[in-house]
């Protein structure tokens, strides 16, 4: 009964949401440019797809690499602020500096270093995506039990079976939340970054496809992108969702209530 | 048992401690366990019995005076003491059965030893059922049978437990209580025993020491003469009622 209900419930809203669409294109009769109905919408995927899907694959790909420097480069950072309270005193808020500076005056400066393309790119999602791995891991490096360390203290465990055995361990399910935030974060990042430093010649993404339907006031070909990029961040978010679920679901509580 | 019981096992003269520049902790400790003794003990809370334990385990430095443990530091006797904590302090990510290895792994036991003894020690604190199953499927008082179980492992000489028992319900402490005689018939180690609870203190220890608070300091050392084994039916006797009461009695007055 309650499984049939999560598909039911949202086909119904989602029915209703549809029809109500169509109800003011007909009561407001405005035109096809300002509000495209859903069929003209389907249409234009279709017709576009040629544009579309190349532009999917290379935002995808924009996003998988942001995400991987992302995860990679905040484990790295979170480490390092990690391995002393005198470094992480230090070098904290200069990370939360990083992070409160608005990327969008960051980018012409990212694209004057890296060039137009897939470097900006990548270093635009980057700079949406390490926060949040920043944080939490560094979080759960530093908080580990006090009694499990004592436990391994008391039996003369070297640093190295510390980190591994007890700390990097104790600090996943802090790091994997950071990556889910993270993998929710990368295709609006990818997005975002070809958007704004992508061109046809070099990296012609969604963002790009953005700009371009924009200028012509294509209406129902921008809902078509913002569709396929819906499409992107499921696939993102149910992969990392995967990752974390896979990663923790024998001891952790963060996995034990959500549904798969 | 290497040594002889006229040798004292763990000896704290004259003990101070202090944390960095705050006020002192313990006082004077006087304290001298030989053989297979069941130290237990009790005081109002921040008379230090925790830091006390920690000092024997070489977790935390004296400020003053002395201790020893069978003529060595506390660090350098580590491996033959084991840890009880309040909490069961087990790795989530890991089974039963890999959880009462952890210990020993870390201490260099080869991995088919370390399977076989974890068999063994699952098996005296009732575990054996449950030996693939991870920490959180199991209650409070599964928890902390393999706490025990893991500290076993390594067939410590002292035991060192600060208040294992004491997120328990009494039933199931009552249980804890009467296995732990039982292994530690078997077995023969020296506990150090941190309590609230004057019953749980008196049942087990054969010396129990009351400390007073801030500083902590000895007030008072009381022998607990019952024969082992005790039973459940040990705490029903009149004779053990009227030493809790005494112990109880001291206690409030050092509590004022």
């Amino acid at each position: 009964m309650k499984k049939h209900l999560v598909w039911i419930l949202p086909s119904i809203t989602g029915s209703v949401l549809i029809g109500i669409w169509y109800f003011i294109i007909v009561i407001g009769g405005q035109p096809d440019y300002v509000l495209p109905s859903p069929w003209q919408i389907l249409q234009a995927c279709v017709n576009e797809r040629h544009l579309l899907i190349p532009a999917a694959y290379r935002t995808g790909f924009a996003a998988i690499v942001g995400f991987v420097t992302a995860v990679t480069g905040g484990s790295i950072i979170a480490l390092i602020l990690a391995s002393s309270k005198w470094v992480k005193m230090s070098f904290y808020p200069w990370v939360l500096v990083m992070q409160m500076t608005p990327l969008i005056v960051i980018v012409p400066i990212f694209v004057l270093w890296f060039g137009e393309g897939l470097p900006s790119i990548t270093a635009i999602t980057f700079g949406i995506c390490f926060f949040p791995v920043v944080a939490n891991t560094t979080m759960g490096l530093v908080s580990t039990d006090k009694n499990l360390l004592d436990l391994f203290k008391m039996s003369n465990a070297s640093f190295t079976q510390e980190f591994f055995l007890l700390r990097a361990p104790y600090a996943l399910p802090y790091f994997l939340t950071g990556v889910k935030i993270a993998g929710t974060l990368a295709p609006i990042g990818a997005i975002t970054g070809d958007f704004l430093a992508g061109t046809a010649s070099t990296y012609a993404g969604l963002g790009y496809l953005v700009q371009n339907y924009r200028s012509q006031i294509m209406t129902a070909e921008l809902f078509a992108v913002a569709f396929v990029g819906c499409l992107i961040g499921f696939v993102f978010v149910a992969a990392v969702n995967f990752i974390h679920w896979y990663l923790l679901h024998n001891w952790h509580e963060s996995s034990l209530k959500t549904d798969h | 048992m290497e040594n002889a019981n006229d040798t004292p096992l763990v000896t704290l003269k004259n003990l101070h401690k202090r944390y960095g520049k705050g006020a002192l902790v313990l006082e004077n400790i006087d304290i001298e366990v030989s053989g297979t003794e069941f130290i237990g003990l009790i005081g109002p809370s921040g008379c230090g019995k925790s830091t006390l334990l920690k000092l024997i385990a070489g977790l935390t430095p004296i400020t003053s005076g002395e201790l020893e443990i069978n003529g060595r530091s506390p660090a350098a006797a580590r491996d033959r003491m084991s840890f009880i904590f309040q909490d069961a302090t087990l790795l989530p990510w890991l089974t039963v059965h890999k959880n009462i290895q952890t210990t020993m792994r870390l201490h260099g036991v080869d991995k088919r030893e370390c399977a076989l003894v974890a068999d063994k020690m699952a098996a005296v604190v009732g575990l054996d059922k449950v030996k693939n199953f991870y920490p959180r499927q199991l209650s409070g008082g599964m928890q902390m049978r393999v706490s025990i179980a893991r500290a076993l492992s390594v067939s410590p000489q002292i035991l060192l437990l600060d208040e294992p028992f004491g997120a328990l319900d009494e039933m199931t402490r009552n249980h804890l209580n009467e296995e732990l005689l039982k292994i530690r018939s078997m077995e023969d180690w020296t506990a150090f025993f941190v309590t609230h609870s004057v019953a749980e203190a008196v049942f087990l220890s054969t010396q129990i020491i009351i400390l007073t608070a801030n500083p902590g300091k000895i007030f008072k050392k009381i022998p607990v003469p019952f024969p082992y084994p005790r039973t459940a039916e040990t705490r029903e006797s009149a004779e053990f009622q009227s030493l809790v009461g005494e112990v109880s009695h001291h206690l409030r007055s050092v509590d004022r």
